[in-house]
């Protein structure tokens, strides 16, 4: 007799393989995805070399990468500075436990999916602080707390805009809110549409990206918060960079554009589909828009965002009870 | 296995919260105590309450610790290795320390534990809500307030006087 247990832990692993080996390839796939759109955003053709139209470009940087020296800056802290890359990576492939791939392919289930990836990705923002702290680096140091301010404000219009999902769906788990999408996507409601341009903005803020890319603005800050990292722990935060990019665009097509739901083809091709066009729109964004001022940034958050995301919610809250 | 999972967890809970007061640095501090608390997460993981683990993680990781690791940016020189973290008081804390110790050893060797297969109940999320915003629901605005009161009162002492 099998030990059901034993089974669960089984299936368990081996679906963690599998995520582990789509976080690499993905953020692989990503970086030279980028490299091509920005390259023709910018009328350019962008790596050609390595591979056809350049695509075995990202495992040359990756092997690059691999063996490049690790350099630890005279007086850094050196345990923060070690440990700092470990708490931006960890919690974004944690997140990937309730993303929902498939009909079939979750993880785990979470009842508390979505806030279980909100909490998670939170955890984040205390690993690139210490990245800016242990540097011993003033323009790390200023990334590192532009960057925590900047996601700490644009936390909370993204989550006011997630709470008006889960009260449409009426659950919190992942698979839930898909199957609450049936008949017909989220994003086709008007008050659901607001949130998603609200989630949209905001979950660019939380990625540090353009327009938003104050914390790591190269041509103020180096590269902010790992301008002194080198070699594995420089890819490391480059690979989380690209995995909650795939997170908040797959969160995005789970809330707000029916997940995995879609006609003919299998479950997990809609999935992916969805999630990498919302990967593109981000794109688009970042190679077509120039980079916000901090203070504008912070107010826009503040006094235009959050209050609107809860009109938004009270708007909705009031076509509900009715 | 879940044995080890546990003991596992209560382990981390251990050592991390040992080395977030033994530590010399505050900054190193804050860290670990994020890790104790991260740990604390993974026990309410492990008993089932998925939604207490991830608030847990939600408020004081995301939220409280964040909150820590500002304030020792913003003070100047709490940083500083070389600051005291011990007052004059030490043997008093020591009796103190040890006569508390001695109170809860006691009393833990006393209870009668019972072991077995646990019975906690599963708590839906539902009634969570439900009785949140029924039969707790002065504690609950209670609670807000006292927040709200927290805040204004720390507005009021950073407040730059003209």
């Amino acid at each position: 007799m099998i030990d059901p247990l034993s089974v669960q832990v089984r299936s368990m692993v081996i679906n963690s393989s599998v995520i582990l080996g789509f976080i690499s390839i993905s953020a692989m796939f990503l970086i030279w995805w980028e490299r091509k759109v920005s390259a023709h955003i910018q009328n350019r053709l962008g790596p050609m070399i390595v591979g056809w139209h350049g695509s075995l470009q990202s495992i040359a940087d990756t092997v690059k990468l691999l063996l490049k020296e690790n350099i630890v800056p005279a007086g850094a802290d050196k345990m923060i500075w070690w440990l700092a890359p470990f708490f931006v990576v960890v919690p974004s492939v944690m997140a990937f436990v309730t993303i929902p791939f498939a009909r079939n392919f979750v993880v785990h289930d979470l009842n508390v999916g979505i806030l279980f990836i909100t909490s998670i990705t939170s955890v984040c923002v205390l690993g690139i602080f210490m990245a800016g702290w242990g540097s011993n680096n003033k323009y790390s140091l200023l990334g590192g707390m532009r960057s925590a301010a900047q996601i700490i404000s644009y936390e909370v219009p993204l989550l006011l805009s997630v709470v008006v999902v889960i009260m449409e769906a009426g659950t919190l788990s992942m698979q839930g809110i898909i199957q609450a999408q049936e008949h017909g996507w989220f994003i086709l409601k008007p008050n659901l549409a607001i949130a998603f341009v609200i989630y949209f903005i905001s979950s660019t803020a939380e990625v540090n990206r353009v327009p938003f890319d104050i914390p790591e603005a190269e041509s103020e800050l180096g590269a902010g918060y790992h301008t002194e990292y080198t070699g594995m722990k420089f890819a490391m935060f480059f690979v989380a960079e690209y995995t909650n990019l795939f997170i908040v665009s797959a969160v995005a097509a789970t809330l707000f554009l029916g997940g995995w739901q879609g006609p003919f083809l299998p479950s997990v091709f809609w999935f992916l589909l969805k999630s990498y066009g919302i990967i593109f729109l981000s794109m688009w964004v970042r190679w077509t828009l120039p980079r916000v001022r901090m203070d504008q940034m912070m107010g826009f958050a503040w006094k235009f965002l959050t209050p609107v995301a809860l009109l938004n919610l009270l708007i909705s809250g009031w076509f509900m009870l009715r | 296995m879940a044995e080890i999972t546990f003991f596992f967890i209560a382990l981390c809970v251990c050592v991390f919260a040992l080395l977030s007061v033994l530590s010399r640095d505050v900054f190193h501090c804050a860290v670990w105590l994020a890790l104790t608390l991260l740990s604390v997460a993974g026990v309410y993981f492990y008993l089932d309450a998925e939604f207490l683990g991830v608030v847990q993680v939600l408020v004081y990781v995301g939220g409280i610790i964040t909150l820590f690791v500002f304030a020792i940016k913003l003070t100047a020189k709490i940083g500083d290795k070389s600051i005291v973290q011990v007052n004059e008081q030490t043997l008093a804390a020591a009796i103190v320390t040890a006569v508390l110790f001695y109170l809860l050893f006691k009393v833990i060797a006393v209870h009668p534990w019972v072991s077995g297969p646990g019975s906690a109940a599963v708590v839906s999320l539902k009634d969570i809500g439900n009785s949140l915003l029924t039969g707790y629901v002065l504690p609950f605005e209670f609670i807000s307030l006292i927040l709200l009161a927290a805040m204004v009162g720390a507005i009021v002492i950073g407040k730059v006087k003209k």
